[in-house]
């Protein structure tokens, strides 16, 4: 059996084509349904998502091209596209491209954001319509599997999760370099704007166990409050509050400074000193720049947190060329696995072949037997029968063993091959 | 015990390059190594300086050699209180290097012949001076490691670089705690260390104070370490100016510890 994937991502194809050709849970069951036909393509599975569309199919070694031909026609016919458009942006890989391309899509290699979580949750939907679809046998079974394997190693080995790429997800990034723990913090927010909020949620979410919403219209603040059980101030009792935050986040509209460096160097005597985080994703900004100019107060502005971003990118990228490393290695595993699942299939036929064997033996010398009661042709049948399974058992029975070790699931095989 | 030393020195060397490399790959299994080097090392270092102390019959914290190993001894141990209060890798990268060179001019040195007065072994105070002292110069060596952290660490924040210093050193308030737990430990065990020599002087010779220029630094190198801790503790956090106070002080530490032999201190060392 070989392996087929064919697709478009964000890479090779604009948003115009791949929409065109996405798929939703519906349509994935039936698109299933008509591409896998048990004939060239015995095997199928559909990764939709709204950065890539691709195909992963099994087909028989000697039908490969055929198979590749079949899921173009099949994405064509999907998008409602001329024959030979979508060549262009169609990529196409067979066997230990296929599987390696398969492996660095589910651990996030392939993704415009390098690292991000979601995609490793959309295959595994993937793998469950194919399921469902009944279109997932043995080797996309086995497949899909080691992938599973192969990004969580990914996850845990490398870092390539590791740092924050979102705005709202920097707050926590930065307070951790300057508290280590976010446990007991207390954060400030000036201004009740959405990214405030969502900032609000992560840090809560490691550990903040305090929040004061500081607004100018008192409903908003107060809505937002109820959301955290967060005290609120009116904001023109600011400075009641600043000495106890240790991370600000100020999203205002405000046209000028909020937070002034005397205003901040005051609160800073009542707070004993103890570091304080702005992060300023306003625009015009809120707080000073000159604000940073004092000790142990830190000042992001919203052009910081994009070069953090980008530095945390560089970071992941360092991370995925080892998770290249892990995919190479994995790729060789799987490989050697997928030569042991085409002996599977051949110990059933070999048992076939052998009990074949007996009858046209059989068949043959029926004559020299002579006349047979009933009784006794059914002896020499059973005679012959078990003769050839009690010496060919052991044999069978060893290379059955070899191959269900090699299974990730032996209930599932044993159904297979019930079938 | 020189083959002894040299089996440790390979550990801790092993040790120093995983850690720097687990500092700048980030890989676990690198930082794995280097902890289990790490603890191999320090067994076979305890078993070297057992039987040096059983082998010249005097307590190993006499001559350069055996005061260089003895440093690199209690370093190692205060690296491990570290690592298992902190569960900071970095400071494996920052301190395995030192222990490593320290362990290699021990081992280099080779086997000196200078047997240690009887004075000296006689009464217990002497090896408890040197001891206390010896813990003391590795406990300012964690100040000092912790403040160059620090320092990286808020320049890195306040001129928003965010290199590769930024991702892989540990927070300010984690180092800022190491700093100021370690010199807190360093100070007690200065002054310890001073009132043990101290009575031991006064006892032996009859004098408790000889303006010896060893006698002065320590004395310089107490007041300062005093005053850094003093410093801290009238304010939560003083951050940057601390840090560079940890770095300052760590000179007059070295003066101390080495430069008063060239200025004909009656001291040997430790």
């Amino acid at each position: 059996m070989s392996i087929l994937l064919v697709g478009v991502n964000h890479k090779t194809a604009p948003v115009e084509i791949r929409e065109r050709l996405a798929f939703n849970d519906e349509a994935c069951a039936n698109g299933l349904r008509q591409l896998v036909d048990g004939e060239i393509v015995r095997e199928g599975l559909i990764v939709s998502t709204c950065n890539r569309v691709e195909i992963l199919g099994a087909t028989a070694s000697d039908q490969l091209k055929f198979g590749a031909g079949r899921i173009t026609q099949f994405l064509d016919t999907t998008g409602n596209l001329p024959a030979g458009f979508l060549e262009a942006h169609l990529y196409s890989h067979a066997n230990e491209e296929a599987v390696r391309h398969l492996f660095r899509v589910a651990s996030s290699l392939d993704s415009m954001v390098v690292g991000e979580p979601q995609i490793l949750g959309q295959v595994r939907h993937a793998y469950a319509l194919g399921v469902e679809a009944g279109t997932v046998g043995r080797v996309l079974n086995r497949l899909v599997h080691h992938t599973f394997r192969v990004a969580k190693r990914v996850r845990n080995e490398t870092g390539i999760a590791a740092n924050a790429v979102s705005i709202s997800y920097m707050a926590v990034e930065l307070g951790k370099k300057i508290f280590d723990s976010l446990k007991g913090c207390t954060v400030l927010l000036i201004g009740a704007g959405e990214m405030a909020e969502l900032s609000a949620k992560h840090l809560v979410n490691s550990g903040a166990s305090h929040v004061i919403i500081a607004n100018r219209t008192e409903e908003m603040a107060r809505q937002l409050a109820n959301e955290f059980g967060a005290a609120t101030v009116p904001f023109d009792q600011l400075d009641q509050v600043l000495h106890e935050a240790d991370v600000v986040i100020c999203s205002t509209g405000a046209p000028d400074y909020i937070v002034t460096e005397a205003r901040m160097r005051k609160a800073l005597d009542r707070r004993r000193n103890r570091p304080t985080c702005f992060i300023d994703i306003s625009v015009p900004r809120n707080i000073d720049p000159a604000v940073s100019n004092i000790p142990n107060v830190f000042v992001f502005d919203i052009d910081d947190l994009e070069s953090v971003i980008t530095s945390n990118i560089r970071e992941r990228e360092r991370e995925a060329e080892r998770a290249e490393l892990i995919v190479q290695s994995e790729v060789m595993q799987f490989q050697q696995k997928l030569r042991l699942i085409d002996v599977g299939p051949s110990i059933g036929a070999l048992r076939q072949s052998f009990q074949d064997v007996a009858r046209a033996e059989l068949a043959r010398q029926r004559k020299r037997l002579g006349e047979l009661s009933q009784d006794q042709e059914a002896a020499v049948e059973s005679l012959l029968m078990s003769t050839v399974n009690k010496i060919s058992h052991p044999l069978l029975s060893q290379m059955r063993r070899f191959y269900e070790s090699s299974e990730p699931d032996v209930a599932d095989v044993q159904k297979e091959l019930e079938e | 015990m020189r083959s002894l030393l040299l089996a440790v020195l390979a550990a801790y060397l092993i040790a120093a390059i995983h850690s720097v490399l687990a500092f700048v790959n980030k890989r676990r299994s690198l930082q794995h190594v280097a902890e289990w080097s790490i603890a191999a090392g320090f067994i076979f270092h305890t078993g070297t300086l057992v039987a040096d102390w059983i082998i010249d019959a005097h307590y190993p914290i006499f001559s350069l050699r055996e005061t260089l190993s003895f440093l690199a001894w209690a370093l190692v141990a205060l690296y491990w209180l570290v690592f298992y209060r902190y569960r900071t890798q970095a400071v494996g990268a920052f301190t395995m290097p030192l222990i490593s060179v320290l362990t290699l001019i021990a081992a280099s040195i080779g086997h000196d012949t200078i047997t240690a007065p009887a004075a000296f072994s006689a009464t217990w105070l002497f090896p408890i001076h040197t001891t206390l002292l010896v813990f003391a110069y590795a406990a300012f060596f964690i100040v000092f490691m912790a403040s160059v952290m620090y320092l990286l660490q808020e320049r890195e924040l306040k001129l928003k670089t965010f290199g590769a210093n930024f991702h892989r050193l540990p927070s300010l308030t984690t180092v800022n705690e190491i700093a100021t737990s370690s010199a807190a430990l360093g100070l007690t065990l200065l002054t310890l260390g001073i009132v043990t020599g101290v009575i031991w002087s006064s006892s032996r010779f009859g004098r408790f104070w000889r303006n010896d220029p060893k006698e002065i630094f320590a004395l310089l190198t107490w007041a300062l370490y005093l005053f850094l801790t003093i410093y801290r503790l009238t304010a939560n956090w003083r951050g940057r100016s601390a840090a560079w106070l940890g770095v300052v002080g760590f000179g007059l530490v070295l003066l101390t510890f080495f430069g008063a032999r060239f200025l004909g201190s009656y001291h040997v060392f430790g």
